[in-house]
């Protein structure tokens, strides 16, 4: 890693057996996801700007993914969602419920994301493990949190909350770290994993995410992956980002900007993902400065070239084409 | 310290700036106050972006860096509270009306409520209008069952009474090309809001029709919104008012009175 930054190293917990499999896939829409998409192309995140002419035009996109925070105050682009979704398979990735909050999920808003899962039946739901709420407030960004027991019984709290609110099984994301708390007592994978333990529920593997924060916290992405249980992992995401200075010369931060396209070191770690926990659904995501749907649907080919050479060389590559 | 405690610090930095209380806790970089300044960044680039998304119209109307300032302001003293973004946002016409541009310009509180109004009602769905049969049938209940009914109204409308031409600006701004000048003089417009499935319009009415339908819309019954027309217009009348709101295919269904009422 190029910043230098002095963090928690995975490699201490390298020894320890990493647990993999022991969440059997028995949802019923995992199981559609994964029988619609077994053959299927990668899937692209539908953002309302491109959500007319996806409607009219139908583009080969394998899936598509939708940020419920989008569509449910929108009951014209829920219209319109709802005829897609007799087309494709879509997954609900949430922004807004904020399992990690302190104070409690909203349960405004997750009755409303569940009226909305009740209209297109999604084959996933997903959201982040982070905290956005704050009593009365909404903070527009997926904040980091310590790794400790407090915060482990907040999330297995919320998470079961969550998924009993919904009625599905609810994955969740590994967040895209800048700062960690000098209190935390766990590394991201043993959290992680504790927290699938404790709860049943799945991980969606961001991976463009792992890539970042092991840059920006000092630790090896591979080793990363390695950790986590990979039975549990049933989703994957690749989104762009963006290098910045952090603060003196040399020393940089990766930014998870989802302004542009994938970059080479995150196909890379994707294919060695791919090689870890075997076929996912894998998901482009692209949400500032919008391209068109079209070069959406590029990033997805390229996610896919990755895929297939992996299951050719039952590796990840060495170098990936932009 | 608690995780509610440390997630208050963290919130008073990215809503306040008060970092001070949380960057000794935190790790990561060679300045960890740097890094936070990451999610303090997006924290107010984000909200203000949806903003300026949201308040088109008035952008063109006053130019942009006055509203990123207005709106840099209002996300400090007022974050979102839900998580739907679209909904953020409602009580910023009445921020900029409080700002020196806000107090040089009296329309821009009307003009950016329209704005925001116009946002909203685009959004909605149509339902399917009350056909002639709703209509006929209203004519066979008895008249004081009839000035008893209420009228259900599209979703997507909005009234707003504004004390200057602010469709005239709105028309302006719809429009390709732009005057050099315009001058606004002061004007009572009564004005019809409207909207559905990405499209959206404004109609000026009568003082009467007015009245009458904004109170249907806030679920007055029958007798009471004709009773508003009459106040504001003696000529107002309301056979023909039902009519040209029927005609509009602005309402969706009739609720008659129930017994207690009618009696």
């Amino acid at each position: 890693m190029r910043s230098g930054v002095a963090a928690p190293a995975l490699a201490e917990h390298e020894g320890q057996p990493v647990r993999t499999g022991e969440r059997p896939v028995t949802s019923a829409g995992l199981a559609r996801l994964i029988g619609v998409l077994s053959l299927s192309p990668s899937g692209v995140g539908l953002r309302l700007p491109h959500l007319e002419e996806v409607v009219a035009s139908r583009p080969p996109a394998g899936w598509l993914e939708i940020h419920p925070e989008n569509f449910v105050a929108n009951p014209h682009a829920t219209e319109l969602l709802v005829d897609l979704a007799s087309d494709y398979p879509i997954s609900v990735h949430t922004v807004g419920v904020s399992v990690g909050s302190a104070h409690g999920v909203d349960r405004t808003h997750l009755i409303r994301v569940r009226r909305l899962i009740d209209l297109i039946n999604p084959v996933l739901v997903s959201g982040h493990v982070a905290w956005s709420t704050h009593p009365g407030e909404y903070l527009n960004d997926l904040l980091p949190l310590p790794y400790d027991e407090e915060t482990l019984a907040v999330l297995v709290r919320h998470v079961d909350e969550v998924q009993e609110g919904l009625g599905r099984p609810y994955l969740v994301e590994n967040p895209a770290r800048y700062v960690g708390f000098g209190r935390s007592t766990m590394n991201e994978a043993q959290f992680l994993t504790e927290l699938v333990d404790l709860t049943g529920c799945r991980l969606l593997c961001d991976v463009s995410n792992v890539c970042l924060s092991a840059h920006n916290m000092g630790y090896d992405a591979r080793a990363y992956l390695d950790a986590l249980p990979g039975g549990a992992v049933a989703e994957l995401h690749l989104g762009g980002f963006s290098i910045e200075d952090d603060g003196r010369p040399g020393s940089t931060v990766i930014v998870d900007t989802h302004g542009s396209a994938i970059d080479d070191a995150a196909l890379e770690l994707y294919g060695y993902a791919l090689g870890r926990f075997g076929w996912q659904p894998t998901l482009i995501e692209w949400d500032n400065d919008i391209p068109s749907f079209t070069a959406l649907l590029e990033q997805a080919a390229r996610a896919d070239a990755v895929a297939a050479m992996c299951r050719e060389t039952k590796k990840g590559p060495s170098r990936v084409a932009r | 310290m608690s995780l509610a405690e440390l997630q208050q610090r963290f919130r008073d930095a990215l809503v306040t700036g008060d970092a001070g209380r949380v960057a000794s806790l935190l790790v990561g970089g060679l300045d960890p106050r740097a890094r936070l300044a990451i999610h303090q960044r997006h924290y107010e680039a984000s909200l203000v972006r949806a903003l300026l998304d949201r308040f088109r119209a008035t952008q063109w109307l006053v130019g942009s860096e006055p509203v990123i300032e207005a709106a840099r302001d209002y996300v400090r003293s007022r974050p979102p509270n839900a998580p739907c973004i679209a909904e953020f946002g409602e009580g910023f016409a009445a921020h900029l009306a409080a700002t020196p541009m806000g107090r040089r310009i009296p329309y821009l509180r009307e003009f950016a409520d329209c704005d925001w109004h116009l946002g909203r009602v685009a959004i909605s769905v149509d339902q399917a209008p009350a056909g002639a049969d709703a209509r006929a049938a209203l004519r066979e209940i008895p008249a004081a069952a009839v000035a008893s009914a209420r009228l259900v109204l599209q979703v997507g409308v909005h009234y707003l009474q504004a004390a200057w031409p602010i469709d005239t600006l709105m028309a302006l701004f719809a429009g390709e090309q732009t005057p050099d000048h315009v001058v606004v003089e002061p004007a009572t417009v009564y004005l019809e809001v409207r909207g559905s499935r990405g499209a959206c319009w404004i109609t000026r009415l009568e003082a009467g029709d007015f009245a009458f339908r904004e109170a249907l819309h806030a679920g007055l019954r029958l007798a009471e919104a004709a009773d508003r027309g009459w106040a504001v217009c003696d000529t107002f009348d309301p056979g023909r008012a039902l009519t040209a709101l029927w005609a509009a295919g602005l309402v969706t269904a009739v609720v008659p009175a129930s017994l207690e009422e009618v009696s």
